[in-house]
Parts: C-alpha cells; sequence; structure tokens
C-alpha cells in the first residue's frame, strides 16, 4: 500500500484513449465478473437467505420471509454458544501452543547454520501437510488406550498417568484438536516470525551491544519491541483461523464428545446441510462474517498504533 | 536458548579458539535437526504405516518403536487404493485434485495478474473505489459465503462438476493485491517508455510486466495452490460421486465407517502428499519466502 | 536473474509434467444407465458391483452405475444428489427415512416395478418396513431386516452364576440386568461388563436405532405417534430415567467407551463381557468366539419388551427415467445367489421367506432364534415420520451429552424441542398434522 503509483489524469485528448480503456477493462473484466458472481453475490445472498426458512432442497411447504427469526433462534440456542466458547476456548489455548512453537523455532534457526535450508525445510514439512492428511495421522497417534501419546504419557509417568481418551473425553477432545492443529499450522507462522526477525535492523542490536547490555537484555529490548507488529499479526491470523474451525472437527470429533468440540463452521453446516436448514446457516455464515470483521478491524488499528 | 536466539552475522564479542566454535557450531546443528526430526517423525510414521499391510498391526505397531519400523514392506496398500476406478479409486481423486488444481492456478495466475497490472498501471475510471473494493473483498472468509453458493450452484445444475470447484476460487482479492503491489513497485518509467512506443495495455502488460512477475507468479502459485489443494468443506459439498471428488474428500470418507482401515488410509494420505511433497522439495526456496512476502506486506 | 530463470524453467518443467499426466479417461457409454446409490462396508460394495456386472451381462444394454456414500453421511449425500437434480434411479435408504423422502416426492410406489413373486416373498416386518402410513403403499423392499440382541461371554455369565434367559418372555429384568453388569465388573479378565457399540460414534444411525427399545421398554417414545409432538414424550420421566440409567453405567464404567472400538467383545482376552450389538455382530462374535458366545434377548426395563428393526431397504426414485429397469435390478439383486450367500455369511436378517429358509441361523433352534422371535414379539419400529432426519438427529445429539455426564431432563427437554421447532417450521408436515 505503501507505493501506490501516481494516479495521472486521463489523457482525454488523445483519441487512442478510448481504445486503450476499453482494453483495460477487457483485462480487468475477467476478476471483477467472476468476484461479482462468486463473492459478492453469495455474499448479498447470504444476508437475503438469512431471513428466510430457505430449505436447502425444495419441499413441499413454502418458503417465508422470517425478518430477524432466524439470527433470534441462534442467539438462543445453546448450542451457538456452545460453540462460540469453544472457538474462543481453542484460540486460548493455541495461541500459547502454535505461537509458541512458531517463534521458539524462529529464534531457533535464525542464525547461519550450515545446513541451514534443509533445517527450515523440515521445519516447515507440516505446513504443507494436508488437514485431512494430518487427521489420519493423529488419529492413529490418539489412539486409546494403547496409542503413541498414551504410551508415551505411560512412561513418563512411571504407568501414573493416563490413558487418557484424548478424542473421546470431552474434558480433552479440544485440547487434542489444539495439539495437532498447532503441528500442522506452526510452520506458516515460523516463517513471518524469521522475517520479522530478518526485519529488526542490525544497527539496534550493534547500539545495544556497544551500551553493553547482556543477550538477555537485547532479546528483551531489541528483539521483542522489533517483533511487535509480527505479534499482532500471527495473533489475530491465529485467532481468526480458530473462528473458522472446521475440518479437524468434521473429520475427527463431530463436535462431540458432549458437543465439546462444536465450533460456528460446523454449527453452520450442521444447520444448512444435516437439518437443511439454509436459512438458518446463512444466518449463521452473516454472523461469522462480522466476527471476523471486527477481529480484522481490531488487527488494523493495533497495526496502526505500532506504526508498520 | 537465548544464546542461540541472537542474530550474530559479525563474530561475536567473546573470544573463542576457532575449534571450539566449529564444534559449537555442529552441536548447534545436530540439536536442531534432532528437534526437526522429532517435529517431522508423525509423518515418517506415516510413510511406515502406509507399508504395513495389516490395519491392526499399524495400531498395534504405534505404541512402540515399531511405529518406525517395517520389517517386510509391501506396496499392497497402495495397490488397493490405487486405482482408476471403483470405491478406493484414490488414483483418480488424485488426478481429480492435480486437474482441479492445475486449472484453478493457471486461470488464476492470469486473472489475477491481469487484474492486478489493470489496478496498478492502467486508467480505467473508478480505480481507486476498485482497489478499495477489492481490499474490503477480502476480509469475507470462504466459509461466510458457502451456503448462499452452495444454492446458486444447485440452481446452476453445476453440482458434481470440476466447474463448481474451480471457478468460484479463480478470482480473488489477496492474489490481485499482491499483483497490484508487486506491479506497482515497478518502475514508471518502465511502462511510460513503453506507452511512447505506442504498445497497448494488453502489450505493456505481455510483454514487459508479466514476464517481470516471475517471483508473484511463484508466489502465488504456490499459495493458490496449497490453498487448492487442502479444500475440504466445499467439495464436500458439491462433490456427490467420483467424478469430480478430490483426493481429501475421498480421505475424509475413511472416517465415515465403522471401523477405520487405516492401512488404507495410510496409503492414501501418502498418495496425497506425494505431488505437493514433490512440488516442495523442487520449489523449496521460494515456498518459504512467498510465505514471508504475504506475511510482511498483508 | 540466475535464480529466476531458474525458477521459470522449473515451473514450466512441472507445468509441462502436470499437463502430461492428465491422459484423461472418459468413457462413454450410450447404454440405458441407471444409476443405484448405496452404502455399506467395503465386503458390501464389493458384492453390489458383483451383481451390477452380472446384471448387465443378462441385460445387454443396461449400464449400472453405482454411486457410493458412507452411512453416517447418507442422508445429507442424498440431498446433495436432489439439490443438482441428479437423483439416482435406484437408492438404498435407512428405513426410518422413507416418510422423510416419500413426502419429500423422491419416492415412486415399488409394487408395479417389482417382480410378484418377490413381493410374495416379503415378511411382515419387511413390508412393515416398506409402507408410507399416509397412503398405506409399498415404497421399498429389501433382502434383510435387523434386530438387535444382547451377546454374552458364556465363561463370564457362568462365573458369576447369571440366569440365562432363553425366550423373549423371560428376558432379564432391569434389577436383574443390572446386577448381571455389577457382578461381571467384578470378574476377572473383564474391562468392561457391556459393549453398547458406542464406536460407531456419536453421528450414527446406530444410537436411536439401538436405544429407542430402551426408551420403549421404559414406556416412553422419541413422539408421540398420534400428535406427533415430541415435548410431552421426549422427555417424559420414563425417557429421562432410561438415559439417566445410561448414564449411570457410563459412568460406573461399565460401557467400553467410544474411542475403544467396536470390536471389545470378541477381541483377544474378551475385554467386554455382554454386546448390546446388532445381528451383523454374530458373524464376527461367532467366528472369534465359537461357542463362548450366548445369543440373549434384550431386557424388559419396565412392563414390555421392545428391540429394533428396519434396515437398510431399496427403493426406486421418483427421477427415474428407466423405473421399469430400476425394478428389475431390484429384483434382480434380491433373488441373486451370491448376494444372499454374502449376506448369511454376514448373518443378515431375513426379510424374505425364502431366504429365511436359507438361513439356518434364525431357524427354530438356531443361534439367533430369540432376534427372530424379538421381530415378532417386541419389535418397535422407529417413528414413520417426515421429521425423521431431525428426530434422530436431535436425538443422538441429546445422547451424547448425557452419556457423557449432561442432565437428561434438560438435553431431552432441548431435543424435543427442537423436534417440534422443526415440525411447526415445516406446518406440521401436512397431511401429517392431519390435514
Amino acid at each position: 500500500m505503501t507505493s501506490t503509483p501516481q494516479v495521472r489524469k486521463p489523457r482525454s485528448g488523445r483519441p487512442a484513449a478510448k481504445g486503450r480503456v476499453a482494453q483495460e477493462l477487457a483485462m480487468i473484466a475477467p476478476a471483477l465478473i467472476l468476484m461479482s458472481l462468486f463473492l459478492i453475490l453469495p455474499f448479498l445472498l447470504s444476508f437475503w437467505t438469512s431471513m428466510t426458512n430457505q430449505p436447502l432442497v425444495p419441499r413441499p411447504t413454502p418458503v417465508r420471509f422470517l425478518g430477524f427469526g432466524n439470527y433470534i433462534r441462534i442467539l438462543s440456542d445453546d448450542l451457538f454458544w456452545t460453540a462460540m466458547w469453544n472457538v474462543t476456548r481453542f484460540s486460548f489455548w493455541i495461541l500459547p501452543v502454535q505461537c509458541g512453537l512458531a517463534f521458539l523455532t524462529a529464534l531457533l534457526l535464525h542464525q547461519k547454520l550450515p545446513l541451514q535450508n534443509l533445517l527450515r525445510g523440515l521445519f516447515f514439512l507440516p505446513a504443507i501437510t494436508s488437514m485431512v492428511v494430518v487427521c489420519v495421522i493423529w488419529g492413529t497417534l490418539f489412539q486409546y488406550p494403547t496409542g503413541p501419546f498414551n504410551q508415551v504419557l505411560g512412561w513418563v509417568s512411571g504407568g501414573r498417568l493416563g490413558p487418557i481418551d484424548w478424542l473421546g473425553d470431552p474434558e480433552w477432545a479440544m485440547f487434542s484438536l489444539v495439539m495437532l492443529s498447532a503441528w500442522q499450522a506452526y510452520g506458516f507462522q515460523m516463517v513471518i516470525y524469521l522475517a520479522g526477525l530478518q526485519g529488526i535492523p542490525e544497527e539496534l542490536y550493534d547500539a545495544s551491544r556497544i551500551d553493553g547490555a547482556s543477550r538477555w537484555r537485547r532479546f528483551w529490548h531489541v528483539t521483542m519491541p522489533g517483533l511487535r507488529p509480527t505479534h499482532v499479526f500471527v495473533l489475530l491470523i491465529t485467532t481468526i483461523q480458530a473462528f473458522k474451525l472446521y475440518t479437524q472437527v468434521a473429520i475427527l470429533t463431530q463436535g462431540g464428545p458432549s458437543n465439546s468440540t462444536e465450533t460456528v463452521v460446523h454449527y453452520m453446516v450442521r444447520s444448512g446441510f444435516e437439518e437443511q436448514k439454509l436459512g438458518l446457516a446463512s444466518a449463521v455464515s452473516v454472523i461469522l462474517f462480522l466476527i471476523v470483521l471486527v477481529i480484522a478491524l481490531t488487527q488494523r488499528q493495533l497495526l496502526r498504533r505500532f506504526d508498520v | 536458548m537465548s544464546d542461540m536466539a541472537l542474530s550474530t552475522p559479525r563474530p561475536a564479542p567473546k573470544r573463542r579458539s576457532h575449534g571450539s566454535k566449529r564444534t559449537l557450531r555442529i552441536v548447534q546443528v545436530v540439536c536442531v535437526l534432532i528437534i526437526a526430526l522429532v517435529m517431522i517423525s508423525p509423518l515418517f510414521m506415516l510413510l511406515v504405516a502406509s507399508l504395513k499391510d495389516d490395519r491392526f498391526q499399524i495400531l498395534a505397531d504405534m505404541g512402540s518403536f515399531k511405529a518406525f519400523w517395517v520389517s517386510d514392506p509391501t506396496l499392497n496398500n497402495f495397490v488397493e487404493v490405487g486405482g482408476m476406478s471403483g470405491d478406493l479409486a484414490f488414483g483418480r481423486y488424485l488426478m481429480n485434485s492435480l486437474i482441479i488444481l492445475f486449472v484453478t492456478v493457471s486461470s488464476g495466475l492470469v486473472i489475477n495478474s491481469m487484474a492486478g497490472f489493470v489496478l496498478a498501471w492502467g486508467r480505467v475510471p473508478g480505480k481507486v473505489v476498485i482497489l478499495a473494493l477489492v481490499i474490503a473483498l477480502y476480509v469475507i472468509p470462504q466459509e461466510s459465503i458457502i451456503m448462499p453458493l452452495l444454492i446458486m450452484v444447485s440452481r446452476a445444475g453445476m453440482t458434481d462438476t470440476f466447474t463448481a470447484q474451480i471457478l468460484p476460487w479463480v478470482a480473488s482479492p489477496l492474489y490481485i493485491f499482491l499483483f497490484y503491489q508487486f506491479f506497482a513497485q515497478l518502475p514508471k518509467e518502465l511502462y511510460e517508455a513503453a506507452e511512447m512506443d505506442g504498445a497497448s495495455p494488453f502489450r505493456i502488460y505481455r510483454s514487459i510486466f508479466m514476464p517481470l512477475s516471475l517471483p508473484a507468479m511463484a508466489t502465488t502459485s504456490i499459495l493458490m495452490g496449497i490453498e487448492s489443494w487442502n479444500q475440504y468443506l466445499w467439495p464436500v459439498l458439491v462433490t456427490q460421486t467420483a467424478y469430480a471428488r478430490p483426493i481429501a474428500v475421498a480421505i475424509g470418507t475413511f472416517f465415515g465407517q465403522d471401523s477405520i482401515f487405516w492401512d488404507r488410509a495410510m496409503a492414501a494420505s501418502v498418495l496425497m502428499m506425494l505431488p505437493i511433497l514433490a512440488f516442495y522439495i523442487v520449489f523449496q526456496r521460494w515456498f518459504v519466502s512467498s510465505f514471508i512476502g504475504t506475511a510482511v506486506k498483508g | 536473474m540466475e535464480e529466476r530463470k531458474l525458477m521459470g524453467k522449473r515451473l514450466l518443467a512441472t507445468l509441462a509434467l502436470t499437463t502430461a499426466g492428465f491422459a484423461a479417461t472418459a468413457a462413454m457409454a450410450e447404454d440405458t444407465v441407471v444409476k443405484v446409490m448405496h452404502q455399506g462396508d467395503p465386503g458390501w460394495v464389493e458384492m453390489y458391483g458383483k451383481v451390477a456386472e452380472r446384471f448387465e451381462a443378462a441385460n445387454p444394454g443396461v449400464d449400472i452405475e453405482l454411486v457410493y456414500a458412507p452411512h453416517d453421511a447418507y442422508n445429507e449425500k442424498f440431498s446433495a444428489a436432489v439439490m443438482s437434480k441428479d437423483l439416482p434411479d435406484v437408492f438404498e435408504m435407512d428405513a426410518p427415512f422413507l416418510a422423510n423422502y416419500v413426502w419429500s416426492g423422491y419416492l415412486a410406489p415399488i409394487k408395479p416395478l417389482i417382480d410378484p413373486a418377490v413381493l410374495e416373498d416379503m415378511t411382515a416386518s419387511n413390508i412393515a418396513q416398506g409402507t408410507y402410513p399416509i397412503d398405506n403403499e409399498l415404497y421399498g423392499i429389501g433382502l434383510t431386516d435387523s434386530s438387535v440382541v444382547l451377546y454374552g461371554n458364556r465363561k463370564y455369565l457362568e462365573a458369576i452364576g447369571a440366569r440365562i434367559p432363553t425366550s423373549v418372555d423371560d428376558a432379564w429384568t432391569r434389577a436383574e440386568f443390572e446386577d448381571v453388569l455389577e457382578k461381571l465388573s467384578k470378574v476377572e479378565g473383564v474391562k468392561w461388563p457391556i459393549d453398547t457399540f458406542r464406536g460407531y460414534g456419536i453421528k450414527t444411525e446406530w444410537i436411536t436405532y439401538a436405544y429407542e427399545p430402551i426408551l420403549a421398554s421404559f414406556g416412553c417414545d422419541l413422539i408421540d405417534r398420534t400428535t406427533w409432538t415430541s415435548e410431552g414424550a421426549l422427555d417424559s420421566q420414563p425417557c429421562v430415567d432410561a438415559l439417566t440409567m445410561m448414564q449411570d453405567w457410563a459412568k460406573k464404567d461399565w460401557i467400553v467407551p467410544m474411542s475403544a472400538g467396536t470390536n471389545q467383545f470378541f477381541a483377544d482376552g474378551n475385554p467386554a463381557a455382554l454386546a448390546w450389538g446388532g445381528h451383523w455382530v454374530y458373524s464376527q462374535a461367532a467366528a472369534a468366539m465359537g461357542d463362548n458366545v450366548v445369543v440373549l434377548p434384550l431386557p424388559k426395563f419396565g412392563e414390555k419388551s421392545a428391540s429394533p428393526n428396519g434396515t437398510w431397504i431399496w427403493g426406486v426414485s421418483t427421477a427415474s427415467k428407466h423405473p421399469d429397469v430400476a425394478g428389475k435390478f431390484i429384483s434382480f439383486l434380491l433373488q441373486d445367489a451370491d448376494y444372499r450367500a454374502y449376506a448369511v455369511s454376514q448373518s443378515a436378517f431375513p426379510g424374505l421367506k425364502s431366504f429365511a429358509a436359507q438361513s439356518p441361523l434364525y431357524a427354530e433352534g438356531g443361534p439367533m432364534a430369540i432376534a427372530f422371535e424379538q421381530a415378532s414379539k417386541s419389535a418397535v419400529a422407529r417413528p414413520p415420520h417426515p421429521a425423521y432426519p431431525t428426530i434422530t438427529s436431535a436425538f443422538m445429539q441429546a445422547f451424547d451429552v448425557i452419556i457423557n455426564g449432561g442432565d437428561a431432563k434438560t438435553e431431552l427437554t432441548k431435543a424435543a424441542q427442537k423436534i417440534d421447532e422443526d415440525i411447526a417450521d415445516n406446518d406440521g408436515y401436512p397431511p401429517f398434522n392431519g390435514q
């Protein structure tokens, strides 16, 4: 956004200008048409549909306008609030786990080491692994009662702890999803942190070195402040992802046990696809949009404050 | 940890002998390597398990070091799931995913880069408004348009097609913006000189700007490719038969059964990993930098 | 610059390779195509493939296209087909969904399409599960029906000296049954007194299918079958008591937990002593345990015994362009010798009289005779109402919360409200509201 080219006034006198504009329009048209059709139109439609009792498939009963009926029903549904609480829980847990992991690995890799590219490549591997594949792998790791995690837990605690029913116990299921999600996604944030670390000017380190600051002090007074915008970015991206949590849930827990892993998107799909109440599901999607919008605006505000 | 944490491209103030410093380096590398291997050990387990034929044995082995070792490797699972027809036609699903990825990315590159170019250098009236719109649209998550999109697609009779899985995701505010940013930072003399020579906007794009935009193209291909490869919710909703079912959805169906055929699921997962892994190994350097690029600018 | 060139080259090479990989295989057939949508475990799926081939061989010019959908998401997959106006000609459905499909207009009356000899052959329960209550027409037909029995591990039962019931009439009472569970929990080698197959998952028809009889035996129901309202039925005290009882078993660790799989009854060492299992479990259990398996009737919790019925049956869609061929295929399938043989090997519960004759398992004196006796004496069908998809999903969800410790009254009330809300949303599903 920083280097917007100067907007030049169209030189209307030139005969070629009209042809040029037409050609430019033709070049931008495919993108505009596709976006209008598949982004703007469904977005606007979702507002309209959310006000009706539109079913997924045609039924012998008529489609009616409900006003805010669907919204009222959602907001008074305990399950929706359970889903909201769950995604909040999820983001609170995943923030330290995933961002911590990303930050630590970034610190490890941000030094001139031999085999640097190989090492970065290895750490990044989980990030290119599809969530479905991650679910297959972790589905076996979580096996109860004799899966690898439970075995390790047994050894480490000398048999005092566990076995834990990772995905089947309402107390643990969401935490288990946090672990596998963090493992899958930390690579992206590691890379973002690496970029952030590279962006801290070397002069700042030199200056503090001359001042005789210890490494620890340099970390707190140069590295951490330098990473502030990165932290904000990573935090908000992670929060938005938490609100969109779906694939892991759909594959491994289906919202259970005891609704402990129900999420907003899963709730939406459940109402729209399983219960076939598309109007209701559209209302959920509008609510989801508003949540994401608020988070994105918060991010913008915070970043502006840090003046990036 | 904090010792290693700081970037020290210049010689550290403390004096150490040459030898001990080298030893330290080696120890560091080995440590980091071990941590890396632990982190990716689940992937290694996946590969090993896919070579075991007995689904109960796979689970039994998981609890011990056998998870990392296969005494009599067999490709049976791959033979079982690798077919092009039948219900375990993962060969076909893989091909479907590749077709979807290929068409989405290649058309996305052309369409989004042209739009980015016009937004950066064109004289279309209302350009600023369009740019603002693109940025605003970026906020809309896929998940929140998916329900109405489902009605549209089904009304149009497009469910269970490749088109339904490709067309909605070709034009994307994020990539238009990425290209816009990239083109906007190129020197304006480049454009003006070409314009003086009487080149049309499309010619300028085609023969000057597009060839220069390889880095942006690479970033976009990688991001779009990963996104397309990992699509799950949308194809679950719009695919019905094996005709256009992508591999992610097919793997997901292993979990809908009374007992999970882990051996087949593992082999299918390895199949799904292979193309992206190959791609990743070839383009590793650009992979990482493309994420850095978007993150910093985003 | 070098790097850029290199990358360009690699990009090109990859693109070329991928393109070369797209040798698209487009098999075009001008035959009469009959689409058949079905579910089933891999063995069944393979069997359908073979039957389809045989049918094609016997009927030149017909192409059977099989579409598989996993049964947990079957209704959603079916809706997807409706949405894309791509209804299969023939489809398998779980019997309680039949009312919804007929009400929505997807199913055609099947009587004129099926071989009269096959129709003649249907058992009363098979006819019942395929009949739509509004017009009393037949819309679905199957080779099989189903039931759930209590499997017992003979050694464990003898160890505690339990009385072994031999008919529905002398089934265990609740007190007896809980006493057995209590005692079994202390037997050496028993990890869990009973497997109720929670391992099938939380979103599976199994929950409603297998546990509704417990409600029925307690004297309540998912929904009142005359007024079609759930409030006052599902949230009534007997239902609350029934689920609180199950919750109590779970709390005492008497039930195999969900994540422990579905083979604990017959796995090595027999960690589970009893199994509240479908008839299909018998073949696996008998193969692993031999004579050690004893088949018992479901316990009588209240005044009367109750057992489930209904299974996956076949119907012809209203959208079919070749209903006659579709009907012919179903008739062919139901009479196919290999299909029947496979069904026997899976301890299938007969729904055709001639098939019953081929199934000594269920005959008088056969090991599964009790299942057959239950079908005639205590079977309770799931509610034949178009709101069934909502009814079952609401109940599953309530069950999942309750079994994990949630309050039964609260959850059942929520479920009942959800069901009634759905019925109201659909104007009472006329003519089910009496109009």
